[in-house]
C-alpha cells in the first residue's frame, strides 16, 4: 500500500495552491459579485455627473491628482494585458506601447474633425474606438506569427524595434499623422458632457476606473479558469506543455493578441481623453514605466502589477510638486524622476526579482 | 546627390557603428546578455573626449585616447557593479537590468551636462572632389553622379580599419584573445583548461567599453555632443551586431556597413517626405533578418523548438 502515500502529498500541494489563486481571487467576498458592483456604481457616479448639472469643484492642487490617476487608470489596462502575456505567459514584449500607439492613432484619425494638420474622417467615436482596437489585435496577429518563435530576448529586440518603426513613421507621414506635431480635433465625449474641466475630469476616472475593474475582472477570470493554467505551463515549460496535448504557440499568440488589443483599448480611450495625439505620447518611456510597474508589483499577480504601476507613476507627482523649490528646475526634475525610475528596475531585478507582492517559486526566480 | 555620394556617406556611418558593434557583440558573446545600457558608453566617451579636447584643448588623438580608456573604466565599473552579480540568473533579468542602468545614466548625463548640444570648434578639413562623373538616372535615382569626400571622412574610416584589425590581432593572436573566444565557445571547457574565465569576461568588459568610448568620440566629432547621441545610436548597432550574427565580431563589421549604408541609400530612394526614415529603414532590416534566417550571416540559432 505504500504505493499510495506518493500521490497524496502532491495532490494536497495541489489543492494547497489552487486555495491561493482561489483566495487572490475574491478574498473573503469569493462568490459574490463584487466587481459588477464597483464597476457599475462608479458608471452610475460618472453618469450623475454628466447628465445633470452636478459639478465637481476641487482645489486647483487636486487636479493632478485626477490627471495622473487617469493616466495610471489607462496604464492600468496596459499592464493587465503586459501581465497577461509576460506575467502568465512568459513573452518578452518590449513594443507594448506600440499598440497602444496605434489604437490612438486608428481613432484619431478616424474620429477627429478638421484637425489643423493631417486627416480626419469624422467617423463616430466608438466605431472609430472599434477600428483602433481591431487594428491592434491585427498587429499583434502579425507580430505575434512572426516572431513569437523567437527566443526570449530576440523576441524582446523585435517588438522594441517595430515600436520604434511605427513611432518614426507616425512622425513621418505628416500628410496623414500630422508629424511630430501630431494630429488634433479628436472628439472628446466626455468633456462635451460635463460643465466644466474638475468635473471631466473627474467622470472620466471614474468611466476608465470603470473599464480597468472590468478588464480586471475579466483577466483574473481569464487565469484562474484552467486556461490560465495552461498559459503558466507555457511560462514554466513549453515542452512539458506540448507533451500534454496543448500548443504552446496557440496560447502564446492568444495571449499576445489579448495583450494586444486591449493596449489598443487603452489607446483609443487616451485619444479620445486627450484630444489629440503626437508621437510623444508613445515612445519607448511608455513601455519601460508599464514594465517597471509589472516588476516591481509582482509578475503574475493582477492585483500587484496594479500596486506596482500606480507606486511608479505616483512619482509623478512628486516631480510636479516640488519642482519649484529650491535651485532644481522642471527639466532637472524630470531627469531625477528618470533615473530614480531606472534605479527602482535594476533594484528590483538584483533584490526582489518577484516584485513585492510575486510568488518566486512561480516565477521560476528562486534558485 | 548621387548613390556614389550616399554610399560614401554609409560608408563613414557604417564606421563608426561597426567599431561599436564590434564590442557590443563580444559581450553579447562572453556574456550572453544584449546591453541596452551600452549606449551609455558611448555618450560617456563623446563627453570625456569633448571635455578633454574643447575644455583643457589637448589635440583630438588625445582626446581620441582618453575617451578611449574612460569607455573601457566606465564599462568595467558598471559591470563589476550590476551586471556580474547577475551572470547567473539569465538574459533577461540582465537585459532589465540594462535598461533600468540605460535610464539611470542617460538621465545622469542630462542631468550633469545639461540639455543643450555641444559642437567641437570647426576642425580644418580638406575636401576632395571628384567632378565631371556623368548622371545615371534610372527611376528618379541618379546612380552615379559628382561626389567629394573629406579628410575627416578617410579618418573615421581608416580608424574603423585601425581598430578592426587591432581586434583582430587580438582575438587570434594573443593568449588572452584566444581565450576570450575560448570562453565565448564553451565557458565550463574553458574553465577546467584552467583559464580563469571571471579574468577574461573582465577584459570583454574593459574592450567593448573602450571600443563604445571611441565610437562615442568619433559621433560626436562627426556630429554633436549630446546626452542621447549613444542611445539614438543603439538600435542601428543593434540591428549591425544581429545581422552579423550575435556574438560575431568579424559577421558584425560586415552588418554595420550594410546598416550604415542602408539608412544612408534609403535617403536617397525614399520620397523626400520620409527622408528621415533612414533608421527605420535599418529595423526593418533587422526585423526581416531575424524573421528569415535569425542566425545573422554567421552565428547560432537563436528560434527555440
Amino acid at each position: 500500500m505504500s504505493d499510495d502515500v506518493g500521490p497524496a502529498p502532491e495532490a494536497g500541494t495541489d489543492a494547497g495552491s489552487t486555495a491561493t489563486a482561489d483566495g487572490s481571487a475574491g478574498g473573503p467576498l469569493a462568490g459574490r459579485p463584487v466587481l459588477p458592483v464597483l464597476g457599475l456604481l462608479m458608471l452610475a457616479v460618472a453618469a450623475a455627473f454628466a447628465f445633470t448639472p452636478l459639478v465637481v469643484n476641487v482645489p486647483g492642487w487636486l487636479l493632478v491628482f485626477l490627471e495622473v490617476g487617469i493616466l495610471i487608470v489607462l496604464y492600468g489596462v496596459l499592464v493587465l494585458g503586459l501581465n497577461l502575456e509576460y506575467g502568465f505567459t512568459g513573452l518578452v514584449n518590449f513594443g507594448h506601447v506600440v499598440f497602444f500607439a496605434v489604437g490612438a492613432y486608428a481613432t484619431a484619425i478616424l474620429a477627429a474633425e478638421n484637425p489643423f494638420a493631417g486627416v480626419g474622417l469624422g467617423v463616430p467615436w466608438p466605431a472609430a474606438v472599434l477600428v483602433g482596437v481591431v487594428l491592434a489585435a491585427l498587429l499583434g496577429v502579425v507580430l505575434g506569427l512572426t516572431s513569437l518563435r523567437l527566443r526570449d530576448d530576440f523576441l524582446a529586440i523585435v517588438t522594441l524595434a517595430t515600436a520604434e518603426i511605427f513611432h518614426d513613421l507616425f512622425a513621418a507621414f505628416r500628410s496623414l499623422t500630422g508629424g511630430n506635431v501630431g494630429l488634433g480635433g479628436v472628439p472628446q465625449p466626455i468633456k462635451d458632457l460635463t460643465a466644466n474641466a474638475e468635473t471631466n475630469l473627474f467622470v472620466t476616472l471614474l468611466v476608465f476606473g470603470a473599464l480597468l475593474v472590468g478588464t480586471y475582472g475579466l483577466i483574473q477570470r481569464l487565469v484562474t479558469a484552467p486556461y490560465g493554467r495552461v498559459l503558466r505551463a507555457v511560462r514554466a515549460d513549453e515542452l512539458v506543455a506540448n507533451s500534454m496535448g496543448k500548443n504552446p504557440f496557440t496560447y502564446k499568440m492568444q495571449s499576445f493578441v489579448y495583450g494586444s488589443a486591449l493596449a489598443g483599448l487603452a489607446g483609443g480611450l487616451f485619444a479620445l481623453f486627450n484630444g489629440a495625439v503626437a508621437p510623444g505620447f508613445f515612445t519607448i518611456n511608455v513601455t519601460v514605466i508599464v514594465w517597471i510597474g509589472m516588476l516591481l508589483g509582482g509578475p503574475a499577480r493582477n492585483r500587484a502589477v496594479l500596486f506596482g504601476l500606480a507606486l511608479i507613476m505616483s512619482l509623478q507627482l512628486f516631480t510636479r510638486f516640488f519642482s519649484g523649490i529650491g535651485p532644481i528646475t522642471q527639466t532637472d526634475f524630470g531627469s531625477i524622476r528618470l533615473m530614480v525610475i531606472g534605479l527602482i528596475l535594476v533594484v528590483v531585478i538584483r533584490y526582489k526579482p518577484e516584485g513585492i507582492f510575486g510568488d518566486p517559486q512561480e516565477l521560476g526566480v528562486d534558485q | 546627390m548621387g548613390l556614389i555620394q550616399n554610399v560614401l556617406f554609409g560608408l563613414v556611418t557604417g564606421s563608426y557603428i561597426a567599431i561599436a558593434a564590434v564590442g557590443f557583440t563580444l559581450i553579447y558573446g562572453i556574456v550572453n546578455m544584449i546591453n541596452f545600457a551600452y549606449g551609455e558608453y558611448m555618450t560617456a566617451g563623446a563627453y570625456v573626449g569633448f571635455v578633454v579636447a574643447q575644455t583643457f584643448g589637448l589635440p583630438l588623438p588625445v582626446a581620441g585616447l582618453v575617451a578611449v580608456v574612460g569607455g573601457g573604466a566606465f564599462s568595467l565599473v558598471v559591470a563589476k557593479g550590476f551586471f556580474t552579480p547577475l551572470q547567473d540568473a539569465g538574459p533577461i533579468p540582465l537585459l532589465l537590468t540594462s535598461i533600468g542602468l540605460g535610464f539611470v545614466f542617460r538621465n545622469g548625463f542630462r542631468l550633469i551636462a545639461g540639455q543643450e548640444t555641444r559642437y567641437y570648434d570647426k576642425i580644418d578639413t580638406t575636401t576632395f572632389r571628384i567632378e565631371g562623373v556623368p548622371d545615371l538616372g534610372v527611376g528618379g535615382v541618379n546612380l552615379l553622379g559628382d561626389f567629394f569626400v573629406t579628410s575627416q571622412h578617410l579618418t573615421v574610416i581608416g580608424l574603423a580599419l585601425v581598430t578592426f584589425l587591432a581586434t583582430h590581432v587580438l582575438l587570434t593572436r594573443t593568449d588572452l584573445g584566444i581565450a576570450m573566444r575560448a570562453t565565448a565557445d564553451n565557458e565550463d571547457l574553458a574553465l577546467v583548461s584552467g583559464i580563469e574565465t571571471d579574468y577574461v569576461r573582465a577584459a570583454v568588459w574593459v574592450l567593448a567599453g573602450a571600443l563604445a568610448g571611441l565610437a562615442g568620440m568619433v559621433i560626436g566629432v562627426q556630429t554633436n555632443v549630446n546626452a542621447g547621441i549613444g542611445f539614438s545610436q543603439l538600435l542601428p548597432i543593434i540591428a549591425a551586431a544581429i545581422l552579423g550574427g550575435a556574438g560575431s565580431p568579424y559577421g558584425a563589421v560586415v552588418g554595420s556597413y550594410i546598416i550604415g549604408v542602408v539608412m544612408s541609400v534609403s535617403v536617397v530612394v525614399l520620397p523626400t517626405t520620409a527622408t528621415q526614415l533612414g533608421t527605420t529603414a535599418a529595423f526593418l532590416v533587422l526585423i526581416v533578418v531575424l524573421l528569415v534566417r535569425p542566425s545573422g550571416i554567421t552565428g547560432q540559432e537563436v528560434r527555440e523548438a
